[in-house]
């Protein structure tokens, strides 16, 4: 016989046991392969659900403006196109919006707008029909919100887009959106692209799709789009192959720039769309024209309300700041910056030479008024209208203004008292229309005028050759062409369908979230396999003993132990493979059901990853044998006589194998006598109520100290029945009855104190942590007036889908925003809000299952950063003390590298960013620019703002000029005003700008719903995993029993019954589960003592007594099986000696 | 030869060092047979479980074969035990899972030479021990003599220098233990090993040429 045909046999006949191990270790494998499992799951299910939502785009163009349709084909036809592995183009619309249901008043927020016709099915391979006339189509998701059918009638509003900024003087700020009347045709399901999305998002999508003509024709955009979608020939397209194509083939007037010939001035004109010219494209026009030989002189007009001299005044004027070159000969130090009248101004002014001219002038406010500004100048100079100073195209279009026939026909978007205008200015407009009255430097118009959107009007480039003007626009066109960075100019190339699949790997690693929560799952199986291989082991200490007197070295019949363990784990391993998938499914179906708070999708799909499958069995294999080795290792220290007498002895008495002789007795008393000086109690029971009674004092932070010492008192309290359990006290057994029986059974817990412990320190442990996390439960609070908490103090949260320039503190803007009408305005007038400039971006909450890689950026004013609200959880290391009194201040700090600071929710930070702070969250630019780097220097606590990150408005509207308006709000109500009443007047108020309010309390509610959600997760599993261990228990009974047969066939030779026998293990059984509930439970409740107080005594008793009480079940109902299955076998042939 | 100088054995107790065995010196030659008696926790199976290496002692000397197994580490004191000593105990000990044919090959498992012809030295053993007919079979098919008498034979399988038996006839009726005996005489004359049997029966410890008896921690000649 060879030692394999041994090993078979120890396989086969000791099935029994094996089962049992093999059951333990496949459900560990099937918890720890369905973990990961489950990971693999979430993410492929967000991956899945993305490339569903995005059809067949890859790559995606858009742009701040509106340009030709005709770029997406000029650009598909392009030779590099096809060969870059791209396959077709599709030009729309994309814009944000809100639908209202006509007849209900139901309203969709957050709408996605697209304008399309059939090139966007045909695009994706789909065969959709698509909306004509004033049809419209809608989500699925967005028709169960508005319930709305088909033929009823639906109100989009979008933005209206504007070349002009809102936020400049002519920009038109009442005109900001547009309201469709459109008739529902259908809810278009998502097979049909219905969900077309280009962000990744778990939600349901919310989308709307209007015939493209329509969109175009109503935003005054005919022939015009503003994103054009790419589709990829192949997975792996060229980097940066697109951008090129873009840069060749889009035109001047795409990124709209416009060029024209000036004939009479002799010189060409660069003007924009939006009427002012950036710096970025000033910089590469001055830099080609210069290149080309051309003299540059660039411009900047602006409109006076007044030019003053002495008492006279002239009304709305142009004045045109110009090269300063031309002033250099006028300038005298120390006197006023010089000024050039025109020969009719300076006659109506009666002004000459040397006199003081003021220019009063409109500015718009970065906080949304408008105010009234005035220069002073020295008269220094007088010129005839004629030649330059003839120049009526030194000014941009601007709607209402340039084009009208008379001064009282003008329709501008900011106030104009035409009672000021005289007969002579209407004489002057009709012979001179827009030809400047004044001029000064470029320099100070540009320190006057110049916003964050450009310090220039116009640009003349004057050719060295004149007559050929026309020859050198086109050239000039040609050359800025190729020299313009489309990025420059707000066009963004960016590569959909790869960032949404990096996104689709997640924030959340759900797989190591649910190892986590299925760490008792897994302990416990493991635990029950080990503790089944070792009762397997004690069954066959003989045999063990027989091979060591025969000649099997040690090591040879662990090896053979090993062996068995190994086959054993192997076979455990592939079962739980299969359960593996089971459990993967459950939990997936718990995600979608019982859990789905914390993912806010019921998207999610099983995916079997054969990874996942091979990491889990062979952990769950590793584990198992480790705690086999475990096992096999205490054998090293029993003598082969014991052995060979079944088993060694505990509790030092008689044999003694190979135990050292003659330990010192104190060394034993300590151990023995609980409350023996340096005995383990007495030196953590005491150290864990001197942590106790410091953190009750406040000396120590509470949460961790009363955690800190309720661990240690957990440990005392085990050290102490460990020690009690060892003496094997307790007072005389006699008296007749039950409770002398039960005794018996308690009794009995002592004579393996080491294995009683081990049970009772499980349970404990399991119970401690499954009701001390119940600690970190967050608990949603009513409106909250307190301004150092999560919510600010503020009352609502607003967010409307068009930005809002007028300041509603104000009453001129609450007028302009018509929140006056219907309300107690003297109530009205007591409400404040703290208004957010919003850059759109990627939800950095808990709420969004992807990674973000663009967060929703706020900035902050600085009087909310004066203000100090909000509670913070930690900031930046080196704050200085006013900035740690008042971390908001760190927003203004400067950072040598060029980093920008901002301030992100702790959680948000922790747990989806996966950043600290101190680090740097990196945001990628597009066409080549240098990545931003935001850099994370304070966190907050619990807040509001979990879904965004805050800069100050100063590195905001550095950053990100293009981003107008106000879009988010805070807002403080008195307490005499009903919210509810509040949030829904401003709603219906501003339902055209989109606004729609919650309270701050239901935001953080939110957040709330997801962490608490998890919290379950792992209370309910952990519970899972207690219960697991109470088998654990009762195989440790059943051993305990089988070992004890002969003891049990005397007492029933005695007398004794089977109702005796049961009694007594049923005893020790609940002496051990209750020893360890009790212990566990009441440190626990120790330990979240604190929190406890906080919530004003509230705990879920009920649900906790519930998980313990279901524990406690199980561990009986288990312990009486396994006794019933023992004791039925007979007793009595024990007593004989075979 | 086995030699047994001044052996002494001591257990620690709560009371103190309790000696079981004090100065306990023998000399045994191939072929010897001895008995030993003694009342109950005299320290009989003590003696014996150090003669046969399985226990050390607390002072004096054990040489088998002029090898003292002590010096020995634990792998080559498992092969000594393997090669030179036989054991048969009172509770047979014999596995389970193993028919009785692969329980008397057990120890040739392990050995680093069972000279090839281990399964028939085996089955010659169990027809000598009349179980010839029973190879098959397992030790819960078996009545106490016919798994004492396999526990015999396992313990000659690989031809011991020594043979220790505690206890052999401790559990068998009168018959069995008179097979089983006669068996381990015969076993013994045959392959000369050097014979210690530990047992509370007299009739039994009458066919030795040489009875000791363990009598307050000595060994005392009979």
């Amino acid at each position: 016989m060879r030692t394999s045909a041994l090993l078979k046999r120890n396989l086969i006949y000791f099935w029994r046991t094996n089962l049992a191990v093999i059951a333990g270790v496949a459900i560990a494998v099937a918890v720890l392969a369905g973990a990961l499992l489950v990971g693999d799951s979430v993410r492929a299910s967000l991956r899945d659900l993305f490339l569903q939502r995005l059809g067949s785009t890859s790559h995606v163009v858009s742009a701040q403006n509106f340009f030709r349709e005709q770029l997406a084909y000029e650009m598909q036809a392009d030779g590099r196109f096809a060969a870059d592995g791209f396959g077709a183009t599709c030009p729309l619309i994309v814009l944000e919006g809100s639908v209202t249901h006509e007849e209900s008043g139901r309203r969709g927020m957050d709408v996605l707008v697209y304008g399309v016709d059939e090139r966007f099915w045909k695009f994706h391979g789909s065969v959709g029909q698509p909306p004509s006339g004033r049809e419209i189509l809608i989500s699925p998701s967005l028709a169960e919100e508005l319930k709305a059918a088909s033929n009823d009638a639906l109100l989009l509003r979008v933005v209206k887009p504007s070349d002009i900024s809102i936020e400049s003087l002519h920009g038109r700020k009442d005109d900001a959106g547009r309201t469709l009347r459109l008739t529902l045709r259908e809810a278009l399901p998502a097979s049909a692209l219905g969900e077309f999305s280009i962000r990744p998002q778990q939600t349901s999508v919310r989308a709307v799709f209007v015939p493209l003509q329509l969109l175009q024709k109503d935003l005054e955009q005919e022939g015009k789009a503003n994103t054009v979608l790419v589709s990829a020939k192949q997975s792996e397209t060229k980097p940066d192959s697109l951008q090129k194509i873009l840069k060749d083939k889009i035109s001047l007037a795409d990124m709209g720039v416009s060029l024209r010939a000036l004939q009479e001035q002799g010189s060409l004109s660069l003007e924009t769309e939006s009427a002012v010219i950036n710096d970025a494209l000033a910089e590469t026009a001055h830099a080609t024209a210069t290149e080309m030989g051309m003299r540059v002189a660039p411009v900047n007009s602006y409109l006076a309300n007044s030019i003053r001299a002495g008492e006279r005044e002239i009304p709305y004027s142009i004045v045109t700041a110009i090269d300063d070159e031309r002033f250099a000969e006028l300038r005298t130090a120390g006197e006023p910056t010089p000024l050039i009248l025109n020969e009719w101004a300076a006659n109506d002014l009666g002004a000459k030479t040397g006199d003081e001219v003021t220019l009063e002038y409109y500015l718009w406010q970065p906080d949304g008024s408008l105010k009234t500004q005035s220069a002073q100048f020295r008269l220094a100079g007088i010129v005839p209208i004629k030649g330059a100073a003839a120049d009526r195209d030194l000014v941009p279009e601007y709607p209402g203004i340039t084009q009208s026939e008379s001064i009282s026909d003008w329709d501008p978007p900011f106030p104009v008292d035409l009672s000021r205008i005289r007969k002579q200015d209407e004489d002057y407009w009709r012979d001179y229309r827009t030809t400047p009255k004044a001029f000064i430097p470029l320099s100070k118009g540009q320190e006057l005028w110049g916003t964050r959107f450009g310090k220039l009007t116009s640009m003349r480039l004057i050719p060295p050759d004149v007559s050929q003007l026309q020859t050198a626009l086109e050239s000039f066109q040609t050359n800025l062409r190729a020299k313009l960075n489309p990025a420059e100019m707000n066009f963004v190339v960016y590569p959909a369908r790869a960032e949404g699949i990096e996104a689709s790997r997640g924030a959340t690693n759900f797989g190591e979230y649910f190892l986590y929560f299925s760490f008792f799952l897994v302990v416990s199986a493991l635990m029950l396999a080990a503790l089944f291989f070792k009762l397997g082991v004690e069954q066959r200490l003989r045999e063990i003993g027989t091979l060591q007197a025969i000649g099997f070295p040690a090591s040879r019949i662990r090896t053979l132990f090993l062996a068995e363990g190994f086959l054993l784990s192997i076979i455990g391993s592939l079962l739980g493979l299969l359960g593996a998938v089971a459990y993967g499914k459950l939990m997936m179906h718990g995600l979608s059901t019982w859990w789905v708070g914390a993912v806010g999708t019921t998207m999610l799909r099983l995916h079997i990853s054969p990874l996942s499958l091979i990491i889990g069995a062979a952990g769950g294999v590793l584990a198992a044998l480790l705690c086999i080795m475990w096992t096999l290792r205490t054998l090293r220290r029993v003598s082969t006589r014991s052995l060979l007498h079944g088993g060694r002895q505990e509790g030092g008495r008689g044999e003694q194998g190979n135990r050292e002789i003659g330990k010192p007795k104190r060394t034993r008393r300590f151990l023995r006598f609980p409350l023996f000086p340096f005995s383990p109690f007495s030196l953590f029971a005491p150290l864990g109520l001197i942590v106790i009674v410091l953190a009750a004092l406040n000396i120590i932070n509470q949460v961790a100290g009363f955690f800190g010492g309720g661990t240690l008192l957990l440990v005392a309290l085990l050290c102490y029945e460990w020690a009690w359990l060892r003496r094997g006290s307790g007072g005389l057994i006699a008296g007749r009855g039950w409770w002398p029986v039960l005794r018996m059974g308690f009794r009995n817990a002592t004579s393996r104190p080491a294995r009683s412990v081990l049970c009772i320190s499980l349970i404990a442990s399991a119970a401690f942590i499954v009701v001390a996390v119940d600690a970190f439960r967050r608990h949603d609070k009513d409106i909250v007036s307190d301004k150092k908490s999560g919510s600010g103090g503020y009352a609502l949260l607003g967010e409307s889908d068009l930005p809002l320039v007028y300041d509603a503190n104000t009453p001129a803007g609450r007028e302009a925003l018509n929140l006056n009408a219907g309300q107690d305005s003297g109530e009205l007038a007591e409400v404040s809000y703290t208004r957010f400039r919003l850059r759109p971006g990627d939800d950095a909450s808990c709420l969004n299952l992807y990674q973000p890689r663009e967060p929703r950026m706020l900035a902050a004013t600085e009087d909310f950063i004066e203000s100090n609200r909000f509670a913070f959880q930690d900031s930046l290391k080196g704050a200085s003390d006013t900035e740690k009194a008042n971390p908001w201040l760190l927003l203004n700090r400067e950072f040598a590298d060029g980093a920008i600071p901002v301030i992100a929710d702790a959680n948000s930070m922790t747990y989806v960013l996966h950043k600290k702070l101190g680090e740097d969250f990196v945001l990628e630019q597009s066409g080549g620019a240098e990545p931003i780097r935001l850099r994370l220097v304070a966190s907050l606590s619990d807040s509001l703002f979990q879904s965004e990150l805050l800069m100050s408005a100063k590195n905001f509207l550095r950053l990100f000029p293009e981003i107008e308006g106000y879009s988010f709000f805070l807002i403080d109500a008195p307490a005499s005003v009903q919210l509810a009443a509040l949030s829904g007047h401003l709603e219906e108020r501003l339902a055209d700008f989109g606004f729609d309010a919650v309270s701050t309390s239901e935001r953080i509610a939110e957040f709330h719903k997801v962490e608490n959600t998890y919290l379950s997760t792992f209370q309910m599993l952990g519970g899972l995993g207690l219960a697991l261990g109470t088998l654990g228990l009762a195989a440790v009974l059943l051993r305990n029993v089988l070992e004890r047969r002969r003891e049990l066939a005397l007492l029933r030779a005695v007398g004794y019954g089977q109702k005796h026998f049961a009694a007594m293990v049923i005893a020790e059984n609940a002496f051990l589960l209750f020893s360890g509930l009790i212990i566990g439970t009441a440190c626990a409740l120790l330990a979240i003592a604190p929190v406890w107080f906080a919530r004003g005594g509230r705990l879920p008793i009920a649900s906790l007594s519930l998980l313990l009480f279901v524990v406690a079940v199980s561990g009986l109902l288990a312990s009486i099986a396994a006794t019933m299955a023992a004791i039925r076998s007979p007793l009595l042939p024990s007593l004989r000696a075979e | 030869m086995l030699e047994v100088a001044n052996l002494t054995k001591e257990y620690p107790t709560p009371q103190g060092s309790l000696a079981i065995l004090s100065d306990i010196s023998l000399t045994l030659a191939r072929g010897d047979a001895v008995s030993i008696m003694g009342p109950s926790g005299s320290g009989k199976s003590t003696l014996l479980y150090i003669v046969g290496a399985l226990e050390p002692p607390s002072a004096g000397r054990v040489t088998l074969d002029n090898q003292n197994p002590f010096e020995l580490k634990e792998r080559e004191l498992a092969a000594f035990r393997n090669r030179k000593i036989g054991f048969v105990f009172q509770d047979h000990c014999l596995l389970p899972q193993c028919s009785v044919l692969e329980n008397v090959l057990t120890p040739t498992l392990v050995a680093e030479d069972d000279g090839n012809d281990a399964q028939a030295r085996a089955r010659a053993l169990l027809e000598q021990v009349g179980l010839g007919e029973r190879i098959a079979h397992r030790p819960a098919e078996l009545s106490g003599g016919e798994k004492q008498r396999v526990a015999l034979a396992r313990a000659l399988v690989m031809k011991p220098l020594l043979l220790l038996c505690d206890e052999p006839t401790g559990h068998l009726d009168h018959k069995s233990a008179e097979v089983v005996a006669s068996l381990l005489f015969e076993l013994h004359r045959q392959q000369e090993t050097i014979l210690i049997v530990v047992t509370h029966s007299s009739e039994l410890a009458a066919r030795f040429p040489t009875r000791y008896e363990l009598h307050e921690q000595q060994l005392v000649k009979r």
